[in-house]
């Protein structure tokens, strides 16, 4: 018999897809049966008010969270978000209910060991409810008690050998995609720049000095599977140089119909047989390629590395081999001043390891917004403030046409005074002896 | 004035009204420093269990360890 | 209960301590086959939808089992993908940026074996616990934040919308019919700590009333100066008020600069914000990540309110579905929703689809607004 009636969030466990509802019951009826026999650390009753307070606020249409400022585990200053319920008589199992942030390995491979681990430590820690995994890409290990935090980082570090994510005004648990580990397209090592960076910058992820949040995420291809253009403060994305390589064979089977386009991932019948002319050729956004009815041709110098003749024909055509990444920089959501975009800074950059070109980027960054950047205000802002030739100076990367959409249309352009002959300071005697008052 | 004392005693100072500052306030403290070698002096201070971390989630904060009415609020305090 | 110690001494929390050792290596945990192969794939092949197959240069290949996961997720339901991998995979499987789970095998006998198996399991109330789908041309799972299970400042569920919109473009999920993949993506406030901003549908919780202020606790709660530091658009300022006869310390809010993120809210526990009537869901289409053809673009917003309507979201699901259906009949082979609506016009998007026009819909916050109207004679009757 279930603590609470839950007569609303009964309703969503019928239909097709995966019902958490169904899941937080089959955990409360786990922890009611306590089949490993655990002494519980927090209440054993607690997915089932979990429950109990979602129902209400089923009812009422209002959360019954409120925020809690403790980060948790000594010296760090994040990774623990606290949250406490505003109905903690009717739900004492959830009075108290904290959120820890694990560091994920880049990509999100996992044996069931380290899960079944880490399971092992929340089903007598913690609520046994989790996120796999949070927006930023942590393990999210939902609710606990302050007196559990401690123990469950001593645990984490000790027996699991690993950390907790961040969280805060610091550098976010950076995230990758899957790259080179089962994707043909990855530029670079998407996993192991991340997995560098992240152990290189332990101390910017744990003890905040920024004056808000900073995130990198690194995509392996213009696909952008991780979204580090539109999510990451720092966003690095892989390219090339040269030329897409060609098999011109395979071209042909697909345009004979032996291989099917697009990877099979359109079954719409109909879509017809494929086309290469409309469906490669005249969506090439540059319009760079050209096919002869037996050979396929790229004009390297006009493409701009969209990846869709590539998607489509995966078999045929491959990316170059002068590999690197592009850097996006101050992509953000939309508070306050509206949703930004990582704004290109580095057309290409290296990503060999160690992978000092991008840190020597990153590290410009932060000790120029670090020094200039306000209160809660994202490096994409800061930019607006203050341009993006002061980003350009503080990096020492040279303008160029890459870096706009179009050159400004206004002539309102600050001149530094060494940029003009003579300087700023004039002869006004001078001038006088040629003009009258 | 050593410079952990001027961190505490500025947190002092202040405490009548705010008891959690966001970092770039301790960076006016000390102009002549960059913002790593204030951050040394805010992590000692946190490690010798001086100053606490506060957090919105979004933002961090650091206040005197227990200072505010923010933690008697969470019932933790 | 007794307290049981994991050996931490609170005494000395520095003895022993380990800190900054971050995450595992992220080759830790490869199966053997990709272990193999990193960097080497040649191409790969969606043998049917949830089922990949990649080809490493080699010769080996891998075959790709991806199932829709809950984001909320209990230990019993992680020690049952557990049980399948240890049966099936040798222990690996991972997790995709979009709360997917994979699971690898080399073998395509025993790849069909468990499709069968994690397509045949469901949950004592009737879902399937490991719907296999999410590729290509259709819907993947949704991405999405906590709602009302565990945030402070929602302005609806997550969880629930998600499952009910899951529920409604399920058959999508398990095909590939779709002009182009349709990212969608829900967060429960305009915040966005999952950023929707650049899906084909996102779907975004709104406040629609200023924070209520509890002038009785709000100094014996709250630093003042933090509620006020916390607004974005500084709409919050100290002030005095009269509270049964005595003057107390409280805080005032400038209604009409308030944009309802709740920031103060965070900070100030007598600044509730929540309302059960005053809250519920944009819903913004046409935004893309990838570089494909046409560059990234955000979401724009196409319907400006739609009440909560828990525990179904009948509304919200049904506008959701109609869209993607506008669009599966409307537009062409690889256009996204925003380049379809770019392609036709944004007033035929609103014709073909039926949605209302409203004032709500012209941006009008600070600078970008202009730019979103139109210097043009150039439209469509």
């Amino acid at each position: 018999m279930a603590k609470h009636a839950t007569p609303l969030l009964d309703k969503l466990e019928s239909g097709p897809w995966p019902s958490f509802v169904s899941d937080i019951k089959q955990e409360a009826a786990n922890r009611n049966k306590n089949p490993k026999g655990l002494d519980y650390q927090i209440p054993k009753d607690c997915p089932e008010d979990l429950l109990g307070v979602l129902e209400l606020s089923y009812v009422e249409k209002e959360s019954h969270w409120k925020h809690g400022g403790i980060v948790g585990v000594f010296g760090y200053g994040g990774g623990v978000i606290g949250r406490y319920s505003d109905q903690p008589e009717k739900f004492p199992g959830v009075a108290h209910f904290h959120t820890m942030r694990v560091a994920q390995p880049s990509g999100k491979y996992y044996h069931s060991k380290f899960l079944r681990d880490l399971c092992d430590i929340w089903d007598l820690r913690g609520s046994g409810i989790t996120n796999m995994h949070g927006s930023t890409g942590d393990i999210v290990l939902l609710g606990t008690q302050t007196p559990q935090l401690e123990e469950i980082f001593h645990e984490l570090t000790h027996n699991m050998k690993v950390d907790l994510g961040g969280s805060g005004s610091n550098l976010r648990t950076p995230e990758a995609c899957l790259g080179q580990s089962r994707c043909e397209y990855a530029c670079y090592n998407t996993q192991g720049m991340c997995y560098q960076l992240t152990m290189d910058y332990q101390d910017e992820l744990h003890r905040p000095a920024f004056p808000y949040k900073f995130k990198f995420k690194f995509d392996g291809c213009p696909n952008g599977c991780v979204c580090a253009m539109a999510r990451s403060d720092f966003a690095v994305v892989g390219t090339w140089k040269d030329d897409i390589k060609i098999d011109q064979e395979k071209v042909k089977a697909y345009v004979g119909g032996a291989i099917k386009p697009n990877a099979g991932a359109h079954t719409n019948p109909k879509w017809g047989k494929f086309d290469i002319q409309a469906e490669v050729v005249n969506l090439c956004p540059t319009h760079c390629m050209k096919w002869d009815g037996s050979k396929l041709s790229i004009k390297t110098a006009d493409c701009v590395r969209c990846m869709h003749c590539i998607n489509t024909m995966p078999q045929a055509l491959h990316i170059g081999d002068e590999r690197g990444a592009s850097i996006l920089v101050g992509a953000k959501a939309p508070v306050v001043d509206g949703a930004q975009m990582g704004s290109l800074l580095v057309p290409f950059i290296s990503c060999e390891e160690p992978y000092d070109e991008v840190k020597g980027v990153i590290e410009k960054i932060w000790d120029w917004w670090m020094e200039e950047g306000k209160n809660r205000e994202r490096v994409g802002e800061t930019m607006k403030r203050l341009s993006f030739q002061k980003l350009l100076e503080v990096t020492d990367i040279p303008a160029a046409a890459h870096h706009v959409k179009e050159p400004r249309s206004n002539p309102y352009i600050f001149f530094k005074e060494e940029e003009v002959p003579g300087g700023w300071t004039r002869d006004l005697d001078a001038y006088r002896k040629r003009h009258q008052r | 004035m050593a410079e952990k004392d001027v961190v505490v005693d500025f947190l002092k100072s202040k405490s009548a009204s705010k008891s959690k500052f966001y970092f770039k306030d301790f960076q006016e403290l000390f102009p002549d420093k960059g913002p790593r070698d204030v951050k040394k002096i805010l992590t000692q201070l946190v490690n010798e269990e001086v100053l606490e971390f506060w957090s919105s989630g979004s933002t961090t904060m650091y206040g005197l360890k227990g200072a505010g009415k923010q933690s008697q609020a969470e019932g933790e305090g | 209960m007794a307290f049981i110690s994991s050996g931490y001494n609170p005494e000395k929390p520095m003895e022993n301590r380990i800190t900054d050792i971050g995450p595992h290596k992220y080759d830790e945990y490869f199966p053997p086959v990709i272990k193999k192969n990193f960097g080497k794939w040649l191409y790969h092949e969606i043998l049917e939808p949830g089922v990949l197959m990649h080809v490493a240069e080699s010769g080996d290949k891998v075959y790709t089992v991806r199932v829709g996961g809950t984001r909320t997720m209990s230990i019993t339901h992680i020690r049952e993908l557990c049980d399948i991998a240890d049966k099936y995979c040798g222990g690996y499987l991972r997790w995709t940026t979009r709360n997917n789970v994979e699971f690898m095998v080399t073998d395509e006998a025993a790849m069909k074996g468990l499709r069968d198996e994690l397509n045949g399991r469901k949950f004592s109330g009737g879902s399937f616990k490991f719907p296999v789908g999410g590729t290509g041309a259709g819907i993947s799972n949704m991405v999405h934040t906590q709602g009302w299970i565990h945030c402070h400042t929602p302005a609806t569920d997550a969880s629930g919308p998600v499952k009910c919109v899951m529920d409604a473009v399920f058959d999508d999920f398990k095909d590939m019919r779709l002009p182009s993949p349709v990212r969608i993506a829900l967060a429960c406030c305009i915040n966005m700590c999952g950023a929707v901003h650049c899906s084909d549908i996102g779907l975004v919780g709104i406040h629609r009333k200023p924070p209520m202020v509890d002038h009785e606790w709000a100094d014996q709660l709250c630093e003042i100066p933090l509620a006020v530091a916390a607004c974005p658009t500084a709409a919050v300022r100290p002030t005095t008020v009269e509270y049964k006869g005595e003057k107390v310390k409280s805080i005032a809010i400038k209604e009409d600069r308030c944009m309802y993120c709740g920031n103060c809210y965070t900070m100030c526990p007598a600044l509730p914000i929540s309302d059960g009537d005053g809250d519920g869901i944009a819903i913004m289409v046409g935004g893309k990540v990838s570089n494909r053809i046409s560059t990234p673009k955000f979401s724009k917003v196409v319907v400006g309110y739609i009440p909560n309507e828990p525990p179904r979201w009948p509304t919200l699901t049904k506008v959701v579905k109609h869209i993607v259906e506008v669009y599966a009949a409307n537009a062409n082979k690889y256009e996204r929703i925003g380049d379809w609506a770019e392609r036709i016009g944004w007033e035929s998007f609103f014709k073909l689809t039926g949605l209302e026009f409203t004032h709500h819909l012209i941006d009008d916050f600070r600078d970008p607004a202009y730019y979103t109207w139109r210097q043009s004679t150039q439209f469509k009757f």
